[in-house]
């Protein structure tokens, strides 16, 4: 039997993405696909396995909060206002406002990101634009 | 890289926002309570992502250094902890797109201190980190993400700047390599 379909569901079902007949239809093939059954209950497994792994917290190498604060140290004081953090700011500030905007493909892009790329393909047309205008007024006659 | 001190820095309490105020005005001994609390954590996050202790490291390390400049941005709405595991996560995936132009990883470093950590379904830390590492890095990350951190899929697409449905096909091959490696070592 070809399993594939139930395969790439098991995944699905797993990510709560299944609605309430897929559910039903997955579970009827389980009853009798001990296989499926089988991938299932290992998949079950494997998550319960990493979520239990992400709750473990790990020892950095010794000495690390040392040299995080030594470069720490060199860095303005965090709330001094220097002209890239002001900047940096604005731009983190304008990505929270604004959000993303869906792309073909599934794909996002942050709205800055577009009002950017807009603002320099502005620029670089009225740059072109002078650049062909005085190109023309020196038009030997 | 040791788990013998398993949450050992959760037992250190809470940042006050005193604590936050001080590291904020530039009071490095202050920020070095917030490091110490947290630094199992964010290291955790970062190598969890980048597989890797080294890469782990100058994640982490990046991670704090973002968390100290963007102190005075920090809002209590959210816990301080939530609020520095988004900042390792995102530094982590940062990392990851920067850095890393291995097509497949190279080699398992000596992780985890060989640990028999008991994950469940006599899954151990030791088989769980080495299946891990021998995924390939377009695997692991969403695979991480997703099943170690349980981000919402659109998120990891975001972060790792991928469409939404390449994400789930990569945590459902990831997943499916890390079964049957698992399935594999428990028959052997």
């Amino acid at each position: 039997m070809d399993c594939s379909y139930f395969r790439e569901r098991i995944h699905h079902y797993v990510d709560g993405e299944l609605g309430y007949l897929e559910v039903a239809e997955l579970q009827g093939h389980l009853s009798f696909c001990p296989d499926c059954a089988a991938e299932l209950a290992q998949m079950a497994e494997l998550r319960g396995a990493l979520a239990s792994w992400g709750k473990v917290e790990l020892a950095p190498p010794p000495g690390f909060a040392e040299r995080v604060v030594a470069a720490a140290a060199l860095e303005p004081a965090p709330a001094e206002r220097t002209a890239g953090r002001v900047v940096n700011d604005v731009l983190e500030a304008l990505d929270e406002a604004l959000g993303r905007l869906p792309l073909p493909g599934g794909r996002t892009i942050p709205v800055k990101n577009v009002i950017g790329a807009g603002i320099a393909a502005t620029a670089v047309l009225i740059q072109v634009e002078r650049y062909l205008r005085r190109a023309r007024e020196l038009k030997p006659l | 890289m040791s788990t013998s001190n398993l949450h050992k820095w959760a037992t250190l309490p809470d940042p006050t926002p005193a604590d936050l105020a001080k590291a904020a005005a530039g009071d490095v001994d202050a920020f070095k309570t917030i490091v110490e609390r947290y630094q199992g954590m964010v290291y955790s996050v970062a190598y969890n992502v980048l597989g890797d202790v080294t890469d782990a490291e100058d994640a982490a390390q990046e991670a704090f250094l973002r968390c100290y400049r963007k102190l005075p941005q920090y809002r209590s709405e959210a816990a301080f902890g939530t609020w520095l595991f988004r900042l390792a996560l995102t530094a982590s995936v940062d990392y990851q797109r920067r850095e890393r132009r291995r097509p497949e990883p190279v080699e398992v470093p000596d992780v985890a201190d060989q640990t028999q950590t008991e994950l469940g379904a006599g899954i151990t830390a030791t088989t769980l980190v080495s299946a891990l590492h021998d995924l390939p890095d377009d695997y692991r990350v969403p695979t991480v993400l997703r099943d170690i951190y349980g981000l919402p899929y659109q998120e990891i697409a975001d972060l790792t700047a991928r469409p939404l449905g390449t994400v789930k096909v990569m945590v459902h091959r990831g997943r499916a390599s890390l079964r049957l490696r698992l399935r594999a070592e428990r028959e052997a």
